[in-house]
């Protein structure tokens, strides 16, 4: 949490020895954690940024358990904070440092509890990770196409929550896109159930899309109706050296229709995001020895399998390369030839988070523009971020296709993490005044939380801010529900 | 000053309508199934007089009933009886405001007419993929405000997902600038698509950014006789792979509706030599231009090839290719004059449903069963989007019969369908939106806790209860 986040105010309610027991009796002594020790790893956020407090952990089997353990929380008054897998990177599931209420947590919901191939989709409980859906659709010959750095751990109740997006974001769209209906717990208890899986259905305002990408302020997502996509069955995986960023933009502007819009992902790494991985990550093999400062992840896919003597998705990326390597905007490129090769490169692009965090202290913003504005966004943003603090290391990286950039910077040579913190307000007021001058916006998929809270507050219009705790005040009139995230409501 | 004095020094003597003869077209829906009244029909030209208006009328305590083209099917743009609102008709905010080619969006005031966007998209080489038959009348604005579906839904999505970014006038007339044209933004509550599909009982949508696509470059339409809903359904699942993803349209029509287009529609033939219970309207698109020489051809060769396949399988009787655009226009003006030819045959009831894609064919023969039990003189007209599992499941009224007569039965045949629908775990109104034709239905269908909830964010919202009233749902 960046230290100048100043904690709004939450219900200070305290879990009594009897609502305790209460507690008890509705989810078991398998369901609550009371110890200090255990309790840890749900009070301290995934990079170790953020560390608050809880009097329980409650982890509830069911949603009439936890619809009961809300109920009990809305009773008394006590705050409720919601969470999956931890894997947030804002600290949207990590409780205040003087929460006085509960952590709920939902991994113990993780069945899948509907599988429809035919129907193309699949209805889930909130805590299944995300890695068994994707496992589950493809065992059924389907796709759901959700994959981010974190699949191996985060939960589908964290990803609806957080609108999150991921390297497939370009072809299938954000986790909201992905989703048919929903069941909800509210902020009184009671249990919305939404779980319809209509392609359409007009009636009345659209509950599911509110609840998505709220972080957990409005109500505790469930279950979910998932909508699956048929299995890429010819996919081919690429390593490209390229120019810049501009040739970044032009070589996935050409390759939609060069893959007959078969693009699945097209990433861009700045070489020193690749040297991090590689210096961190055990097992991870550089794909390619070339001189350039920046690399492009493309895939590649279709649901059609390769016929026999026809053209494939390998073939045709080979072609579209030949072109790009004579244009000048590729240097060099690698196909990976083998499921292994692949998985490495990917790897690389996954670990980025992981590598960070080992690398030591960083600053990081996960912002987007308008895709023919990248390059120029890279410029400015850089140049800006060291005319404050000379000697930080960008290691820009990002979805491009989506206009997202995971804009990080590691600190100086030898600087500590509370220096860079003093340096931090100034850089960030420069980067996101640069992408709001640019029309762009300042949490592009990892949402506001904890640490984006005042950013949100400054650069919102009075209107948009106001309609949203009016939302907020009507949907959780006391201020159970993650309180003091995403929006200060005075 | 009076309230029309203050509406005038807003709007000017243009912008407003106060005489019985003016304010006539804007108080009946388009079906004629609603007369209202109203204080005034007010025409703002901009959003700042939009808020203007809004804001006097917050401070008034008058509700506001907004209106786009005026085409709705389930009343939501007609005011009341009572003659206590005013209808804002956003006819003469009808400017593009920007095209963005390269960007792939358009940004547009809430009056624009669907067929000048879908007009200006194809200028510049793009697509807007909205298409009704409304389309000529309906504006964009009305089209958000209903999460409006159509023919291409299939392939594109309902109207929420062709937008990007909104502005909309609070109904305490502020002005929320969400013109956003990013393709990711998670900062807090997603206020786009609590507006779009809330059919102006929380804010008037005012201008909005939509999505472009890539023109098609190659098209294949063709008209088919198939032997049952159920071949409808096979045939469109192997349509996907066969045109390699580019099925973008799969319309199902049973004969009674194509019967009534060919009275009404002068000019219209029938495109097959035969009469068949069931037909589909299948339209294939490309955004790849066809290339001379290529061995595959184009999507026209491969959607015949298909189809040869079809008829061997027994799944198609019969079939036809447009050879021309004029061709394939003419195939698609049967399938988008069957509102308009249900109207001049005389009264009908209309029901829009959705049920899963496979559960159509079984859909389909319960509910004629259905339909026939609760008035067995009345006669089915069954068509819609099959792709997306929605079909408008109408009944007409027996010929020669009355609107009064054939309405006396109206409750009795819609509740046997809406159970049916509510038994198959579909929607009781899949694009057409509840307005005021489907309030009670609402009502009587969802649970406790979801009308509840939208409840409260209506009064969160619009505290003073001004933004289209009694619409969608009852506080």
């Amino acid at each position: 949490m960046p230290d100048t986040v100043v904690q709004p105010p939450i219900p200070t309610a305290q879990v009594t020895p009897a609502i305790m027991q209460a507690l008890r009796d509705i989810v078991g002594e398998k369901g609550l954690i009371a110890d200090e020790q255990g309790k840890q790893p749900f009070v301290i956020d995934w990079r170790g940024s953020t560390v608050g407090s809880a009097a329980v952990v409650v982890r509830p089997a069911s949603t009439e358990e936890v619809s009961r353990v809300v109920k009990l929380c809305f009773k008394h008054g006590i705050a409720v904070v919601p969470q999956g897998g931890n894997t947030g990177l804002m600290g949207g599931a990590t409780p205040w440092p003087n929460h006085s209420g509960i952590v709920l947590w939902l991994g113990r919901m993780n069945r899948v509890l509907d599988v429809d191939p035919v129907g193309y989709s699949m209805t889930v409980e909130t805590g299944c990770v995300l890695q068994n859906l994707q496992e589950t659709a493809a065992s059924h010959d389907r796709f759901f196409p959700l994959s981010l750095g974190a699949e191996g751990s985060c939960m589908i109740g964290g990803n609806l929550s957080t609108n999150a997006g991921g390297v497939q974001v370009l072809r299938y769209g954000n986790a909201r896109n992905l989703v048919l209906g929903l069941e909800v717990v509210l902020p009184n208890g009671e249990v919305w159930d939404g779980l319809r899986a209509l392609k359409k259905d007009n009636t009345g305002y659209d509950l599911k899309h509110l609840f998505m990408g709220a972080e957990g302020t409005l109500g505790v997502i469930t279950k979910a109706v998932l909508k699956l996509w048929p299995a890429p069955k010819d996919v081919c995986t690429a390593w490209l050296a390229i120019r810049d960023p501009q040739a970044a933009v032009e070589i996935l502007s050409g390759a939609h229709s060069a893959s007959d819009d078969n693009v699945g992902s097209c990433e861009l790494m700045s070489r020193a995001a690749t040297d991090m991985v590689l210096r961190h990550i055990p097992g991870v093999q550089d794909p390619l020895e070339a001189e350039t400062q920046w690399y492009l992840l493309l895939e590649w896919s279709s649901s059609r399998p390769k016929s026999h003597g026809a053209e494939g998705m390998s073939e045709k990326l080979e072609q579209f390369l030949a072109i790009e390597l004579q244009s000048g905007r590729v240097f060099d490129a690698v196909i990976a030839q083998s499921e292994a090769q692949s998985r490495n490169m990917w790897r690389i692009r996954e670990s980025v988070a992981e590598a960070g965090r080992a690398d030591g202290p960083s600053l990081s913003y996960d912002i987007s523009v308008a895709v023919s504005k990248i390059p120029e966004f890279i410029n400015k943003g850089i140049a800006a971020a060291l005319a404050i603090l000379p000697g930080l290391r960008p290691l820009p990286l990002g979805h491009i296709g989506d206009g997202n950039i995971h804009f990080s910077f590691a600190a100086p040579k030898g600087m500590d993490r509370s220096t860079l913190h003093q340096h931090a307000p100034a850089v960030t007021r420069a980067v996101n005044d640069l992408v709001t001058s640019m029309a762009g916006s300042i949490s592009a998929e990892h949402g506001i939380g904890i640490d984006k809270l005042d950013e949100l507050a400054h650069y919102r219009s009075k209107v948009e801010l106001e309609t949203m705790r009016t939302i907020k005040r009507a949907l959780d009139p006391k201020n159970i529900m993650n309180p003091g995230k995403v929006l200060r409501l005075s | 000053m009076s309230f029309h004095d203050k509406l005038r020094a807003i709007v000017g003597d243009r912008g407003l309508i106060t005489g019985e003869q003016g304010k006539y077209p804007y108080l009946s829906d388009w079906r004629e199934n609603y007369l209202g009244s109203a204080l005034a029909v007010v025409r703002p030209a901009t959003s700042q007089e939009v808020a203007a208006v809004v804001k006097l009328c917050a401070a008034e305590k008058i509700a506001i009933v907004p209106q786009g083209g005026n085409t709705g099917m389930a009343g939501g743009g007609t005011p009341h009886q009572a003659g206590r609102e005013i209808v804002m008709s956003l006819t003469r905010m009808n400017r593009i405001l920007e095209v963005d080619p390269i960007g792939y969006t358009m940004t547009v005031e809430a009056g624009v007419i669907l067929k000048t966007i879908q007009q200006t998209a194809a200028d510049h080489d793009r697509l807007f993929p909205l298409s009704l038959g409304a389309e000529g009348s309906c504006t964009i604005g009305g089209n958000l405000s209903t999460n409006a579906g159509g023919v291409q839904v299939l392939h594109y999505g309902n109207a929420r997902q062709l937008v990007l970014g909104l502005e909309v006038v609070t109904p305490s007339g502020e002005i929320w600038n969400g013109l956003r044209a990013l393709k990711k933004d998670n900062t807090g509550y997603d206020l786009r698509d609590l507006y779009v599909g809330a059919e102006g009982t929380l804010g008037i949508i005012t201008k909005a950014v939509l999505k472009l696509w890539p023109k098609p470059k190659d098209t294949a339409t063709s008209w088919i006789a198939v032997p049952s809903p159920a071949s409808a359904v096979e045939l469109l699942s192997g349509a996907n792979s066969a045109s390699e993803d580019n099925v973008t349209s799969c319309e199902l029509m049973g004969r009674q509706g194509i019967d009534l287009v060919l009275k009404h529609l002068s000019g219209a033939t029938d495109p097959l030599a035969n009469r068949h219970d069931w037909y589909v309207l299948l339209e294939w698109a490309s955004s790849r231009p066809r290339r001379d020489g290529e061995k595959q051809g184009g999507l026209g060769e491969k959607m015949e090839a298909y189809l040869g396949e079809a008829i061997e399988k027994g799944l198609v009787v019969d079939a036809v290719l447009a050879q021309t655009e004029a061709q394939a226009r003419s195939l698609w003006a049967l399938r988008d004059n069957h509102s308009e030819a249900q109207k001049r045959e005389g009264p009908s009831i209309k029901h829009d449903i959705s049920v899963a894609v496979s559960r159509i064919p079984d859909f389909v023969e319960q509910g004629v069963a259905a339909m026939k039990t609760a008035l067995p003189e009345c006669r089915p007209v069954t068509f819609g989007h099959v792709g997306d599992g929605n079909l408008h499941f109408n009944c007409q009224a027996p010929p020669a019969w009355d609107k009064p007569r054939f309405m006396a039965h109206a409750d009795a045949i819609t509740s046997a369908i809406y159970d049916l629908v509510v038994g198959y775990g579909g929607s009781i109104s899949a694009e057409h939106g509840i307005g005021q034709l489907k309030v009670d239905e609402l009502a009587h269908y969802r649970s406790r806790v979801e009308l509840d909830t939208m409840r409260t964010i209506k009064r969160a919202l619009d505290p003073q209860n001004i933004m289209n009233p009694g619409k969608v749902v009852r506080v």
